[in-house]
């Protein structure tokens, strides 16, 4: 019995799903404080109604947390993706806007059969998403550069040049906003309308799980990926191995990159509504890339998980400007969920040497651990 | 230091120690790693508290929390590891953290006039506008040493000092020890080398799996006595093996010049040849940092050679990848364990496939084959008498120094090989893990296999090899038998002061 | 002439933010800790500086007024900081991850605070802070022009914050310290001096110059504050990896990134430049582009703090 606990408790599965519920609690706690703070009479209803999130709205509610969650996915897996194997892609941003762009330019620009306009548009967006991330990832492997440097500043890059690109080729002038892209681009709807008839999700979705399928089996089930996780848990033992850990490193920006513009390409193919809006500001949706992957431990599963969550609370904070609180009270709780998760290491980390003492009472060696005596080095 | 007890959660590290320095005396400080010196001078430095027992200094009990307090008490310590800024010049590094200032701006000269007196009084030559990173290894030890006498430290305490050191330098540091001692500082010095602890220290304390064992005079003590002591057994101090059967040759290098890692133009290796047979081992004895590292790396595919030729049993191996290398040719146990040899936070069937994970036997069209790799982890473990809490789910970075050293030997013993390459394979270990692994090293000659065995120690060198390469500034100076020489000439050969006939 | 001073002019009220968060970061990293959360910072700085600007309007004005913003805006920016302080210091989290918790918890909580208690998640405020003319040294040919008329008693903090950052680090006893700190920290540890005081000390300092340079950011361009510093605490980092960690070189690289952000806004005003014809975005992106260009060209003296970004363990001797 003892043992089955440990078993239960050692595992990092376990530590990894408590680390970010006790993440989530914290952050939705802080969250109600401050709304407290402010609004003492709208907070509590305020909450409640968040924390119904897409269920107070029936199957349209539904079809829109699914619809946020569809992009949530995409850029978690990204983000995750690059934690997995020791590098970390704060690009997803600018690749995200680049891959929007180039999805509404052959959205937009280039006419096609309705089979598979969308399909050219997304395929179009994760190369561009790819080749974003691509200079980041060399400047790691050869240079040394470090990527979170690189990649915040091609997000800068990518903002004011789509900016300036959009405006140039394909711009609505009554909206400030880039133009229709035409029918025929539109990610197909396979039934999702009629499930959830008002909402915006669509296949998207399925596209979504299958790459988080698809990032699982490469990750932890092929060579190809043993030697990612390798490069990127020990960069230096992967070179020792034999492991063309430079060559490693940039595929994975490169994957990274391709997810994140896929991501792109998906939300601003969505629906004829949806378009790319000029703005100092960066887009929205793929800042959430880093919560979803802290929350979901980088595990594509736990991804997906993380991702329903978030828009789960998402569709909730658009409701609670009824009590007066602004959308912008959602990232506030995931802000302060980042933050925690940030630390939920050390958690786990006492949860490790609780379980690591227990079981070093099961077994029968003898000879004394030296913990301690690690001083010199 | 009167009966310090140290507990921790598995271990006592300190069992009732007891350990007495005079005024002016040399006093050596022996024990194996892990008999609980580091966790004595923690507790005189207030790293660790003492679960039981006192400190006097010069009669007056006191409590130490932290190293700045015993810096205060007098006490200095010279670390193996020196605990100095690479881009700070040596004057800064001595005044950190005693800087003399006037409104809060630092005044370097009047520190600068100190040091020099200091170095004058001592003999402890430093360049000290030059920056640490340009230095040799001796002086940034005087800088460290000037560093406690610029604290007017009375208590000296040098850990294991002279390992990073040649015998000539050695020779230099233990001269100025004794000076300091002559002049009145009180020295604790940290060593496990017999030969040292009998030129310079006057007493001698020896402890053993944390407990004091005796304090005695070295004068009347033989090296036998002492390492029995220290050990609790008598040691054998010869390595057991038969006479080395070399066979053809298996590695051969030609010519061979290999440059520094990254972007310096500078040639770490200079047109070295040598061979190594099948059935032997050849050590090469050298000063960190002549070209060792560097030779190995270009032997492992690991830096390219600029030129030369490398040949194992005849085939050019000069420009093959390091998986090529790996693959049934050449196994490497590497310097640093925690670097290169092992994945920490990867569990121990994952790292036991590191090099070949995507072998036959390993994996199947691109997917991995858990199955065999559990079960060829579950025989590697049995094997190797490898101790785990959780078998091939054990996370690596949760196993003790020895256990990580032994799964890295199992896996590079156990890939198909011509020719192993061991780099300081012993470093960091105890006596009873030394003996495994130089067991392991002869049996693997005796079955056939070339060794080429990098290591520091020279008491290794002398014991475990048949032949003896010494580099010196990138070149091999001596090709020897150690039956033909001795210890000392070894030194001379490192120093480049004496060079083969 | 005239355009020429204004364009000057304009230079410096754009470089002197980013010279004081860059200047600030570079403390924070010189002591071993990277804070890319100094976008957030800024924005809570200029938040709650710019909520007591507009609250005291009916009743101050001028020099003032300004000055006890400015001391709200260091006081919010310490504050702020201490979150990451204490996670990545204390409890050794990643210090990306904690900076990107506050660069998404400030610009949320900017709007939601100033629309719950403001009403509206746009602050306006009365700029009275111009000085029209500095007597006497507004005189002086030329210099007097750019630095004396129309000018902001905050270019002056900004040059005097710099003159003192580069005393402190390279004269004093703390600046040694904590240099000393963000390379080896176990070397200033053997010698008895708490690093983890001086990482949280050079945060702090960071904290307080990025809350200063968020405030400082708003007032010479703006009448409003709209929960976004246009992602000056990101420019500011690439000012510091240009500027190589050293004071100095970040003043030029300061000036030179607020050169390419007039340009940006008033290259159409500017014949030469409006011949040239290139839209304002791409003045916009190019400070980014350079930063990438020269750490792909010259990493080797962009290294930085060796010690940067790694967590301290205390105890190893």
């Amino acid at each position: 019995m003892k043992k089955t606990l440990l078993g239960i408790l050692g595992n990092n599965a376990f530590g990894n799903t408590v680390a970010s519920l006790v993440s989530i609690v914290l952050g939705l706690a802080v969250g109600l404080v401050v709304m407290y703070a402010f609004n003492p009479s709208g907070a509590w209803p305020g909450f409640v109604t968040m924390l119904q999130g897409g269920f107070s709205d029936g199957a349209r509610g539904i079809g829109q947390v699914l619809y946020y969650t569809t992009t949530l996915i995409l850029v978690g897996l990204s983000v995750g993706f690059s934690f997995q194997t020791g590098l970390f892609n704060i690009g997803v941003i600018g690749q995200f806007t680049m891959g929007a762009y180039v999805a509404i330019i052959i959205g937009g620009k280039l006419t096609m059969p309705g089979s598979i306009h969308w399909l050219v548009a997304i395929l179009g967006a994760a190369v561009a998403g790819m080749i974003w991330a691509f200079l980041p990832g060399v400047l790691k492997a050869y240079a040394k550069v470090s990527e979170i440097i690189t990649t915040i500043m091609m997000n800068y890059v990518a903002l004011y040049w789509v900016n300036q690109l959009v405006f140039d080729t394909h711009y609505e002038k009554s909206t400030v906003m880039s133009a229709y892209v035409k029918k025929t681009a539109l990610m197909p709807k396979m039934g999702f309308d009629t499930l959830f008839p008002g909402s915006s999700v669509n296949s998207g979705l399925l596209i979504a799980i299958i790459v988080a399928v698809f990032v699982y089996i490469l990750l932890y089930k092929t060579t190809f990926g043993y030697g990612l996780r390798a490069c990127g848990a020990n960069r230096e033992a992967a070179r020792y191995a034999g492991i063309n850990e430079n060559r490693n490193i940039v595929v994975v920006m490169l994957i990274s990159g391709l997810i994140a513009g896929l991501a792109g390409g998906i939300l601003y193919l969505s629906a004829i509504t949806k378009n790319y809006k000029i703005s100092e500001l960066f887009i929205n949706e793929p800042g959430y890339g880093i919560p979803v992957a802290l929350l979901g431990i980088s595990n594509p599963f736990g991804v997906i998980f993380a991702s329903l969550f978030i828009g789960y609370i998402i569709i909730g904070g658009s409701l609670m400007q009824g009590y007066g609180f602004p959308v912008e009270t959602v990232n506030i709780i995931t802000a302060v969920i980042i933050y925690f998760a940030a630390f939920s290491l050390i958690f786990k980390n006492m949860l490790n040497r609780v379980v690591l003492r227990e079981s070093f009472k099961d077994t029968t060696e003898k000879k004394p651990r030296r913990v301690g005596l690690t001083w010199k080095r | 230091m009167q009966h310090i007890t140290k507990r921790f959660p598995r271990i006592i590290a300190n069992d009732d120690v007891s350990f007495a320095l005079r005024k002016g005396e040399i006093h050596a400080l022996l024990g194996e790693n892990g008999a609980g010196k580091s966790t004595l001078m923690s507790v005189l430095f207030g790293l660790y508290r003492p679960d039981d027992g006192k400190i006097f200094v010069k009669g007056q009990e006191v409590r130490i929390n932290n190293p700045q307090e015993a810096n205060r008490l007098g006490i200095g310590m010279v670390h193996q590891h020196f605990k100095l800024v690479q881009v700070f010049t040596a004057l800064e590094n001595i005044v950190l953290g005693v800087e003399t200032t006037r409104n809060g701006v630092l005044q370097m000269n009047e520190a600068r006039q100190k040091v020099d007196a200091l170095s004058k009084r001592y003999g402890l030559l430093v360049d000290l506008d030059r920056k640490i990173q340009d230095m040799s290894v001796g002086m940034q030890q005087r800088v460290e040493i000037l560093k406690m006498l610029y604290r007017d430290s009375e208590i000296l305490v040098f850990d294991e000092p002279t390992a990073v050191l040649t015998p000539q330098e050695i020779d230099d540091l233990l001269k100025i020890i004794k000076e300091l001692a002559k002049e009145g500082k009180s020295i604790i010095f940290i060593s496990h080398k017999l030969n040292e602890i009998q030129q310079v220290a006057d007493r001698c304390t020896i402890l053993r799996k944390g407990r004091y064992i005796a304090t005695v005079d070295v004068a009347g003590t033989t090296n036998e006595q002492l390492s029995e002591m220290m050990v609790g057994r008598k040691v054998m101090l010869e390595v057991k093996k038969e006479e080395a059967q070399p066979g053809d040759v298996a590695l051969r290098v030609e010519d061979l010049v290999v440059k520094a890692e990254g972007i310096s133009k500078l040639n770490k290796v200079h047109h070295v040849s040598f061979e190594v047979r099948k059935g032997e081992i050849v050590s090469v004895a050298g000063v960190e940092g002549n070209g060792q590292a560097e030779l190995v790396m270009a032997i492992t595919g690991m830096l390219p050679a600029t030129s030369g030729k490398l040949y194992l049993n005849g085939i050019d191996i000069t420009n093959w990848t390091i998986r090529q290398r790996n693959f049934g040719y050449i196994s490497h146990i590497p310097e640093d364990r925690h670097k290169h040899g092992l994945i920490l936070n990867f569990n121990l069937a994952n790292n036991f496939i590191l090099q070949t994970y995507f072998a036959d036997q390993y994996s199947a069209n691109g997917f991995l084959k858990n199955k065999e790799i559990y079960t060829r982890a579950k025989e590697l473990i049995q094997r190797f008498d490898i101790r785990t809490a959780q078998g091939p789910d054990t996370i690596v970075k949760n196993m003790s120094g020895g256990n990580q050293q032994k799964a890295i030997l199992a896996r590079e013993m156990d890939r198909e090989h011509e020719l192993l390459v061991a780099v300081q394979p012993t470093r960091g270990l105890d006596v009873g893990a030394i003996e495994y692994i130089h067991e392991q090293l002869i049996r693997e000659r005796d079955n056939g296999k070339a060794i080429l065995l990098i290591s520091l120690e020279l008491d290794e060198v002398m014991s475990v090899s048949d032949r003896i390469l010494v580099m010196f500034k990138g070149q091999i100076v001596a090709d020897v038998l150690p039956q033909d020489v001795t210890e000392r000439e070894l030194g001379l050969y490192m120093l480049g002061t004496k060079v083969e006939a | 002439m005239e355009t020429v001073t204004f364009i000057l002019r304009q230079m410096l009220n754009f470089a002197i933010p980013l010279l004081i968060v860059a200047l600030g970061s570079m403390f924070s990293s010189r002591g071993g800790v990277i804070n890319i959360g100094l976008d957030g910072i800024m924005i809570m700085g200029a938040l709650t500086s710019v909520t007591f600007l507009r609250f005291t309007e009916s009743t101050m004005s001028g020099q003032s007024q300004l000055m006890i913003a400015l001391l709200i805006s260091v006081g919010t920016g310490v504050l702020v900081s201490m979150l990451h302080a204490f996670a990545s210091i204390n409890l050794k989290a990643d210090q990306i991850i904690s900076g990107t918790a506050l660069n998404m918890l400030a610009p949320a909580f900017s709007v939601f605070a100033a629309r719950l208690f403001l009403g509206d998640s746009i602050i306006n405020f009365k700029n009275t802070f111009i000085i029209q003319e500095v007597p006497v040294l507004s005189q002086i040919p030329v210099l007097g022009d750019i630095f004396f008329t129309k000018a902001y008693i905050t270019t002056y903090l900004g040059i005097l914050i710099l003159i003192i950052s580069h005393f402190v680090l390279y004269r004093t006893r703390f600046g040694l310290r904590l240099r000393a700190c963000g390379e080896y920290p176990q070397a200033p540890d053997s010698v008895g001096i708490d690093v983890i005081k001086m990482r949280w000390i050079g945060v702090l300092i960071s904290g307080a110059l990025g809350g200063l340079g968020g405030l400082i950011f708003v007032v010479p361009n703006s009448t409003n504050f709209n929960g976004t510093v246009s992602g000056y605490g990101f420019l500011a980092l690439a000012v510091m990896i240009l500027g190589q960690w050293q004071p100095v070189k970040i003043l030029y690289a300061a000036l030179f990134f607020g050169m390419l952000k007039t340009l940006s806004a008033t290259y159409s005003g500017i014949p030469f430049f409006n011949t040239l014809g290139i839209p304002g975005n791409y003045y916009k992106l190019m400070p980014y582009l350079i930063t990438v260009i020269v750490l792909l060209l010259g990493p080797k003296a962009l290294a930085g703090p060796k010690a940067e970004g790694q967590p301290f363990e205390k105890g190893m001797v």
